[in-house]
């Protein structure tokens, strides 16, 4: 709370003493023997350190998943209190055909925006790695779509998708192209809303891609070339399998990220036109909120819970499999 | 943690890498192997990255375009990309067509007010968890981390609830019933989003880094740790609180779906709430819509462009470290 500055003195000014007084060994040993009551009095301001938090975390996100898993096996209305149905929730979702198409939904768009995302966004952050001008503004353009707010940048989308006057009908007009009615036509309304999804979701993908190329050891390179390997075969032989780490964890938050997609679909279709749109984030907010079934909607996220965790589990052993 | 030494603390090279600015820093590799490209490849380069980077901005410069156009131009077809008049106007009469100013005062105030007790009860939980002793320490390492997979869809429903049956709130009785609890009002927008486990994370991989002396000693000079950790620790990882600072105030900012279930008032919606339900009652009125989308945007857009290095290196930081 008070002056920073000064405090910074402190911190290098102590460095100096600590240094020259003891010694790396004895600092450890030394220092706990000659305060007895160190350890006690550590082990308080940990607890008091962490106790909002540790309170927050318990009530906010503890409890509340805790309350979804049994609020599953109930029936719900709000103004009843919740009656216990075993797994009847589970077993009327399949027959739901709002939520079955949902599920198709949400697969169908992580299966188109996470793949190509994942590529242009590889390829662009092996293109901004090399030796190039103006790269840090290349970057920033690739990541503002990540930066601004999804009810946002979907605003301006619906209006490029404007079937009569939008931007993306006059592209087509010029090429001779008829016009499409993209969010409104029900073949047209996923395409749509993954486009969005790819040109969001490049950024941050690139961003890692592209710190963890710039921790690819030189070396490997040097003596690559050294045995006249090919620029070609340097990217498939090194860049890439040294990316394998990064592809995994951009993969992960890229399946987390797609299967939760909410804000967009919200926004430019309402899951329609007639549930082609609809995703399963979608179904829990219309269960819950729109027809307040709370127990059906807890059910349906508790699913979706458990297929982002499964899948993440998978590429998880898929990707230590290929390791050992 | 164990050993650590009395070279310079890790942390520094990481943010002097940072600090000394994105474009300047590459790798040495990228030097060499360019050098030997031919020009036509640098052409093909060039060319690709200015026309992806073109489509990624294109839709943030038809935003601004359109929101300074008349409608009646904005109704022409084909439209036309520098409006014929420059029309600022738009901008005063989409603030007296649907309250913008509110909303955006709403959102600035909740984030605001998140991201100070993200970083406030982030650090001094990152440090605890990083730098102390106490028995559980583990075990509270783990239920954070296991928090950040739990997606926002499966305790948001339980939280909604919550908010409606907070006792002695809204007209509400001792077992939460009778009233809206903190439903439409200044906590339920703010509290549950205030701390986040990710930022404990982050806090705590760079509390890691320091080196083991700077306490050692401050102990020895008779400071409490409490005092160690606000006075010596802490001043060492401004760049964290900046980036976590930033990702936060993003989180908040972009927020949407928490603010869509827990008001219902005007006078309590926030930007990204006041956009769409604007867009979805006056389904032509563009020029405002843009107006009012740029506003929504322009916080986050001018704080990335000031602030790039942070929310580089708060992912970069997450992505190498896992």
């Amino acid at each position: 709370m008070s002056a920073t500055a000064p405090d910074v003195e402190t911190g290098a000014a102590a460095r100096q003493p600590a240094r020259l007084r003891i010694g790396r060994g004895e600092a450890h040993d030394g220092g706990r023997h000659r305060y007895p009551r160190f350890e006690r009095r550590q082990r308080r301001a940990g607890y008091l350190l962490c106790a909002p938090a540790v309170a927050h975390m318990v009530a906010f996100t503890l409890l509340p998943v805790l309350a979804a898993l049994w609020l599953s096996f109930t029936d719900y209305r709000v103004l009843a209190p919740p009656s216990w149905v075993g797994i009847d929730n589970y077993v009327a979702m399949f027959s739901d055909q709002a939520f079955v198409k949902s599920i198709w939904n949400t697969s169908v768009y992580t299966f188109f925006t996470v793949p190509f995302a994942m590529l242009l966004s590889l390829l662009i952050a092996v293109a901004l790695n090399e030796k190039i001008r103006a790269r840090a503004w290349f970057r920033a353009a690739f990541f503002l779509p990540h930066v601004t707010a999804t009810v946002a940048v979907a605003m301006v989308w619906i209006w490029m998708y404007n079937p009569r006057i939008g931007l993306f009908n006059a592209a087509l007009g010029a090429i001779g192209i008829s016009r499409i009615n993209w969010l409104g036509d029900p073949n047209w309304s996923m395409p749509s809303v993954i486009l969005m999804g790819i040109w969001q979701g490049i950024g941050v993908k690139m961003l890692i891609y592209l710190a963890a190329l710039q921790g690819i050891p030189e070396h490997l390179y040097e003596a690559a070339s050294i045995d006249g390997a090919s620029k070609r075969q340097q990217f498939f032989h090194i860049t890439i399998p040294m990316l394998k780490y990064a592809t995994f964890f951009v993969f992960v938050i890229s399946l987390i990220d797609s299967f939760q997609v909410f804000d967009s679909i919200w926004v430019m279709t309402q899951g329609g036109p007639v549930n082609s749109t609809t995703v399963m984030t979608y179904e829990v907010y219309r269960s819950a909120f729109q027809s307040f079934r709370m127990g059906y909607a807890s059910a349906q996220a508790v699913l979706l819970f458990a297929i982002i965790f499964v899948l993440t589990v998978v590429s998880k052993r898929l990707t230590r499999s290929e390791d050992v | 943690m164990s050993s650590q030494t009395a070279t310079p603390p890790p942390a520094d090279a990481l943010h002097d890498g940072a600090a000394s600015g994105s474009a300047s820093a590459r790798p040495p590799r990228a030097a060499a192997s360019s050098s030997r490209r031919p020009r036509a490849g640098r052409v093909v380069l060039y060319t690709a990255l200015s026309a992806g980077a073109l489509f990624m901005i294109l839709p943030f410069v038809w935003m601004v375009l359109t929101s300074l156009k008349t409608p009646q131009e904005i109704a022409s077809f084909p439209p036309t990309w520098i409006p014929r008049e420059w029309r600022f106007e738009n901008y005063l009469e989409a603030l007296r067509a649907a309250p913008f100013g509110y909303y955006f005062r709403n959102s600035l105030f909740i984030s605001i007010g998140q991201t100070t007790g993200t970083v406030v009860f982030g650090a001094m939980t990152g440090y605890a968890l990083a730098r102390m002793r106490f028995r559980g320490r583990e075990v509270v390492f783990l239920l954070f981390i296991s928090m950040m997979m739990v997606p926002t869809y499966v305790k948001v429903l339980p939280q909604f609830l919550m908010m409606k049956m907070m006792p002695f709130f809204g007209g509400n009785d001792w077992l939460g019933q009778g009233g809206t609890g903190w439903l439409d009002s200044w906590w339920a927008l703010i509290v549950p989003g205030a701390i986040s486990p990710f930022a404990i994370f982050l806090f705590r991989q760079f509390y890691l880094t320091l080196p083991r002396d700077l306490e050692e000693a401050a102990r020895i000079d008779g400071m409490s740790e409490f005092g160690i950790f606000a006075r010596i620790m802490t001043p060492l990882i401004k760049p964290a609180i900046a980036t976590v600072a930033l990702l936060q105030f993003q989180n908040s900012w972009n927020n949407f779906l928490w603010p869509l279930l827990v008001t219902t008032r005007q006078e309590l919606r926030v930007i990204q709430l006041g956009l769409a339900v604007f867009q979805q009652s006056e389904t032509t009125a563009w020029a405002y819509l843009m107006a009012g989308t740029t506003l929504a945007t322009i916080p986050m857009v001018l704080l990335f462009l000031v602030a790039q290095r942070y929310f580089v290196q708060g992912l970069s930081g997450v992505a190498v470290k896992g």
